[in-house]
């Protein structure tokens, strides 16, 4: 059984928010309510402001604290893959996930648009958030994929409508390899300065798995217990998310 | 006198249910017109706002309010019987008013009646919640109805009492623990929330037996019965001291350690200690109450005794309010949508939440 996961390395990443633009694209969402968002942060005052990113899509936590504190098993990790889904028939939209989630990666549905004007009212959904025009044509709401019912909680999938196709046994999604392309998830598929790398981390020829020993890829927030299944590479480029004390005491 | 009498002179209960019928339907309205936008909660952090702080204040309420009749019945002899009825009357219209008010912040209230009970998540705390929960109200249904035949005495419904007692404690234990076990969230993790709820809870339940107690004479000490006024001058009077003393502990040794320590997350007790909200909470909410029943000379004078009750139920609503929202205001990796502290206040459809539980 495949454990999916992911490596981000922040001395190639650029910013330029394709991954963003990419999972808005594949999986409808609504303006700013990014699944998949890279971050900007930035410390001190003019003359000396260091500006930093970070892209952060759903860990995928080995151990995720927000399947724990789900009411109704509405969040689960696949035992095949080990996806951490949202079964929308279940979630009854309490929001602890959001709260419990260290990350920061879920939404509600019915919140205020982050992004005004809020396009809901150009493409009204019925029984679903919107109705935009295009529409990828994945939708498992067991799974959280598609646009999202109202009252319910929803967040990043890994693409599991793509990567759950892939031959099994595969080491490694790349988007370089024409057979495989079609199961990368869209964020990896699109990250020109190939920054994502996507791959099986129970395979210990994985080239994931090569990257994370050799590069000494961690994971974030560790102390937390959640133990992220997406790991990060920052070679000698500064890693850390800055804490909004160090921010504040620094300006 | 009578309560009905009291209730024809001061026309409370019509005025309360229509004042809830009218901000129910205007949340109904809101909601089904903006969605969860009428309330103030959004995507970068303010997930649990003011319907929680409600929910949760009248939920420990209610268990502080049953705690205070189950112990009276389970230990304290005769001299308490005169509340007894009243508080476990009040303990269910609170746990009432309070559940009523989270399924009009739930996403899916109606699906969450059996979704939750029937999902076994064992390692959910919200999941024991609401077993817990609804344990505790068959077991104050129950008790109350064998209070309302006549004919009881302490010794036939100790039992019950002892049943009713657990399942309270167990509902407010619960509760803290969905805060307390939040290790991303430094603000709430903490081994002794549970325990600091029980006191919350203790504290609340005896600030609304001595206020409502009151209400229903019509604010006057000299309308209270004999056997009232007993319980009023002596023990109720010391016991809420001693509830505000030990509350006060917990909130002055979570203040210290938050403004000491240096975790992400607890620079929110410098932001709440610099806000006004926490000096009413802390020297009008519960100092002035506790220097009013320790005076020998005030401890006994019905309105002294209703003011500290008041004053105590306002402080513990402050308390919620910033525990809750606290928790939440530093938000976790949201970049430049978030660089600061989130700002938060209760939108006017939030603020007509707060009826639904006061009738
Ligand atoms: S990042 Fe958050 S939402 Fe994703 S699996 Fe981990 S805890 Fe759950
Ligand atoms: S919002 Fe939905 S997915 Fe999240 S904890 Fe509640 S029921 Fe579970």
């Amino acid at each position: 059984m495949a454990k999916w996961g992911m490596v981000i390395d922040l001395d190639k990443c650029t910013g330029c928010q394709a991954c963003t633009t990419a999972c808005a694209m594949e999986n409808n969402r609504l303006p700013g309510e990014n699944w998949q968002d890279v971050l900007f942060y930035h410390e001190g005052t003019y003359p000396n402001v260091n500006l930093m990113w970070f892209p952060r899509p759903c860990f995928h936590c080995e151990n995720p604290s927000c399947v724990s504190v789900c009411p109704t098993k509405a969040t689960y990790k696949e035992p095949e893959g080990g996806f951490v889904l949202i079964d929308w028939n279940k979630c009854i939209g309490c929001k602890y996930c959001q709260v419990a989630c260290p990350y920061g990666v879920r939404f509600f549905t019915d919140e205020k648009a982050v992004v005004q004007p809020d396009i809901r009212g150009v493409f009204p959904g019925t029984d679903r958030q919107w109705d935009p025009p295009y529409k990828g044509p994945q939708d498992d709401p067991s799974r959280g994929i598609g646009i999202q019912p109202h009252g319910v909680v929803s967040k990043c999938t890994f693409c599991h409508h793509k990567v759950s196709k892939a031959p099994k046994g595969v080491a490694d999604l790349d988007e370089d390899i024409p057979e495989l392309k079609e199961y990368v998830p869209a964020c990896v598929r699109v990250c020109a300065p190939k920054a994502r790398f996507f791959g099986d981390l129970d395979n210990p020829e994985s080239h994931v798995n090569k990257l994370i020993a050799d590069q000494r890829g961690v994971r974030l927030k560790d102390e937390t217990g959640n133990k992220p299944q997406v790991y990060y590479l920052s070679g000698g480029a500064a890693a850390a998310v800055p804490s909004l004390r160090s921010m504040t005491d620094k300006t | 006198m009578s309560t009905a009498t009291m209730h024809a002179r001061l026309p409370i209960l019509p005025v309360a249910l229509a004042g809830l019928v009218i901000s129910v339907a205007i949340v109904l309205y809101n909601l089904i017109n903006q969605g969860h936008a009428a309330y103030g909660t959004d995507n970068l952090g303010m997930f649990w706002t003011f319907p929680i702080v409600v929910y949760d204040y009248f939920l420990l309420t209610s268990t502080g309010l049953a705690m205070v009749a189950t112990l009276a019945l389970v230990f304290g002899g005769d001299d308490f019987r005169p509340i007894i009825k009243r508080a476990l009357w009040l303990a269910l219209a609170g746990l009432a008013g309070g559940v009523a008010v989270l399924m009009l912040e739930l996403g899916k209230p109606i699906q969450a009646l059996w979704l939750i009970p029937f999902s076994f998540a064992f390692d959910s705390p919200l999941y024991w919640k609401v077993l817990c929960v609804l344990g505790y109200v068959l077991a104050l249904l129950w008790l109350f109805s064998r209070l309302s035949r006549t004919g009881w005495s302490m010794a036939s419904v100790r039992g019950m009492a002892l049943l009713t007692l657990v399942l309270a404690l167990g509902v407010t234990v619960i509760a803290g623990v969905v805060y307390g076990s939040q290790s991303m969230r430094p603000f709430w993790a903490s081994g002794d929330i549970p325990v600091a709820f029980l006191f919350e809870s203790l504290l609340g339940g005896l600030a609304f037996i001595i206020f409502f107690t009151y209400m229903a004479y019509g604010f006057k000490q000299d309308g209270l019965p004999a056997s009232v006024n007993r319980l009023f001058s002596d023990k109720l009077p010391s016991l809420l001291a001693l509830a505000i003393f030990l509350h006060m502990l917990f909130v002055l040794a979570r203040m210290t350690s938050g403004l000491y320590g240096n975790a992400e997350g607890l620079q929110v007790w410098q932001h709440i200690v610099a806000s006004p909200l926490f000096h009413l909470e802390l020297w009008v909410g519960l100092v002035t109450p506790l220097v009013l029943l320790l005076l020998p000379t005030t401890r006994r004078i019905g309105s002294v005794q209703i003011l500290a009750a008041l004053l105590v139920m306002i402080s513990l609503f402050i308390a919620r309010y910033e525990y809750i929202i606290g928790g939440q205001l530093v938000p976790l990796f949201k970049g430049a949508w978030a660089p600061a502290l989130l700002s938060y206040s209760p939108s006017p459809t939030e603020w007509m939440l707060l009826h639904p539980p006061c009738p």
